[in-house]
This record gives C-alpha cells, sequence and structure tokens, in this order.
C-alpha cells in the first residue's frame, strides 16, 4: 500500500488488509494526532486498507 | 437598502454580486469564536466586506506574543482586553457595521445566549474542546459553521452545513492533545481568508463550498491539497441531532 505521510514524503508498505490504527502505530505515529484519508476520503483508524490502496495521514492542527 | 456611502464603499464587491449581493451580506448577523490569529483576519475582512453585524468574543487579553499575527491588536493594546481591541479595530475599519465584542469565555452554559440571532458561526478557536461546542450549536440552531485551524505553516478549513455535510466530530473524532502551536501570521491569513470567502459565498448562495471537504494548507511546500468526508452514521454529535429532529 503506498503512504503518504503528513510532510508530504511517500512510502510504500507490503500489507494486505491491515488495520489502519497498527498501520499507523508501525509508523511510530499517534492516532490521536491525526487523521486518515484511504484513496483520498477521511475514514475511521478502524477500517481496514489492503494492498492497492493510498492512505494519507494528515497532522490535526488545532491553533488559532 | 444600502446608502450612498456604502454603495461607494462597496463598489468593488456590487461589480462581483450587485446591490442585492451586498445586501445580502448587510443582512448577515455573524458570529467569531475569538479574537486572535485567524479571528484578526476574519473579523477584519468580515468588517470590510460590509456583513452586517460581528459579534466577537474572547477572553483573553493581548499579550506582546500576540503581536507577530494577531493584527487586529497594536502594541499599545498589550494587556488591554482583545474584545476591547478589536472593537477599536473593526469600527475603524468600518462604521457602516454594528459590532458587539465581548470578553467571555464560551462554555457550554453560555453558548447559547452568545449565538442567539446569529446566522453563521466562524470558528477561530485554538483548541478542539471549544469547536465541538460550537459543532453542537451549530447542529442544534442548523446554522453552518466555517471551520479553520493553523499551526506553523499549516492549515485546514471546511464548511459544516448541519443535515447536508459531515459535522465537526465525524471529520475529527478525537481532540488532538493540547499544545502551545508554532504560528506564522501568513498561515492565519490563507486560512482565515478562506473562511471569509466560504461565508461569503454561503451567503450569496454561489460558489463551490468546502462541503464534505477537508481543505489543507502547506506553506512550506507551497501546496494545497483536499481530502473528501462524509457523515460517520455512528457520530455522537450528529446522531443525536438526527435523534432529535
Amino acid at each position: 500500500m503506498k503512504i503518504i505521510l503528513s510532510d508530504g514524503s511517500r512510502k510504500e508498505m507490503k500489507l494486505d488488509n491491515s488495520c489502519i490504527e497498527e498501520v499507523l502505530k508501525s509508523l511510530g505515529i499517534n492516532p490521536v494526532e491525526v487523521i486518515v484519508a484511504k484513496n483520498g476520503k477521511v475514514v475511521s483508524e478502524d477500517e481496514t486498507a489492503g494492498s492497492g490502496d493510498e492512505l494519507k495521514i494528515v497532522r490535526v492542527v488545532h491553533g488559532g | 437598502m444600502l446608502n450612498d456611502v456604502e454603495i461607494k464603499r462597496y463598489s468593488r464587491q456590487i461589480r462581483l454580486f450587485g446591490e442585492a449581493g451586498q445586501e445580502k451580506l448587510k443582512r448577515t448577523r455573524v458570529f467569531i469564536a475569538g479574537a486572535g490569529g485567524l479571528g484578526s483576519i476574519i473579523s477584519i475582512y468580515m468588517a470590510a466586506a460590509g456583513f452586517g453585524r460581528i459579534r466577537i468574543v474572547d477572553c483573553d487579553s493581548v499579550e506582546l506574543s500576540n503581536l507577530n499575527r494577531q493584527i487586529l491588536h497594536e502594541s499599545d493594546d498589550v494587556g488591554r482586553d482583545k474584545a476591547l481591541s478589536a472593537y477599536e479595530t473593526l469600527t475603524g475599519i468600518n462604521p457602516e457595521v454594528e459590532v458587539e465584542a465581548l470578553v467571555e469565555t464560551i462554555s457550554k452554559d453560555n453558548i447559547d445566549n452568545l449565538l442567539q440571532g446569529s446566522d453563521l458561526i466562524m470558528d477561530a478557536m485554538d483548541n478542539f474542546p471549544t469547536r465541538y461546542l460550537l459543532n453542537r450549536a451549530c447542529l442544534h440552531r442548523k446554522i453552518p459553521l466555517f471551520h479553520g485551524a493553523i499551526s506553523g505553516c499549516q492549515g485546514q478549513a471546511t464548511t459544516i452545513i448541519p443535515g447536508k455535510t459531515a459535522c465537526l466530530r465525524c471529520i475529527f473524532p478525537r481532540s488532538p492533545p493540547a499544545a502551545i502551536f508554532p504560528a506564522l501570521g501568513s498561515t492565519c491569513g490563507v486560512i482565515g481568508s478562506i473562511q471569509v470567502t466560504e461565508a461569503v459565498k454561503y451567503v450569496q448562495g454561489s460558489g463551490e463550498l468546502l462541503a464534505n471537504r477537508l481543505l489543507l494548507w502547506d506553506g512550506r511546500n507551497a501546496c494545497m491539497d483536499e481530502v473528501a468526508c462524509e457523515r460517520n452514521l455512528g457520530c455522537m454529535d450528529c446522531r443525536e441531532m438526527d435523534v432529535n429532529k
């Protein structure tokens, strides 16, 4: 699966039907600090992603 | 009706959406939550554009470290209430606009009163717990919420239309950890300007809103991106609204 990290860098991971939360943890990302778009759409971290999917990790900003 | 001074003042906007469109702005009552970095950009552009009544709320006083981005306030305002400083700046920019500036902390106890009579909510807060209060109030009152947030050179914006789009909690189910955030004034400029543009388009009923779209600004790479959102049927805020319909 293709991963786009919040700094814009890209990664390829060989994972099949993996829970997105586990993918985040394997990348050392705290799920509380991000939202994830799977193939362009924001999804819950409970969802799974497979080899053909693209995950975009968005760091949530909170300042004003 | 617009008076002669208003017709002259807004002549460049009248070219954009006509006198009828300008009158729509004049009739619109805006609630701005926060008079900080985003609140500065939002309130200044909304006052200049001629939104008829602006209620802006902030509980803090101006600090020296605010002045790199909070352009509502000047060096001489350090130590004064932000709301009072905002009142002076906004009425100075446009005396045709009715400005109400309140020194209040937005809470679940006063949010209903604060929003009384408002047609739309501008999110200029610096924390998610208060944003969730705004979200629930927007759903309850069925008025739009124009969300924006920044950190450093990054920002995000989306437009919440109750019953039609994902709500704020559908997109951000959990509050990110509280932290002192870095802030560049121009990032507030980008995101606050987008929020105001959204509000103008909403009032005019024209253009494509950021509905079910989260816009992402990355100033370091000069990149604008977006991701799609949809309502989460299990969302604790939306679901409740459906029950109460």
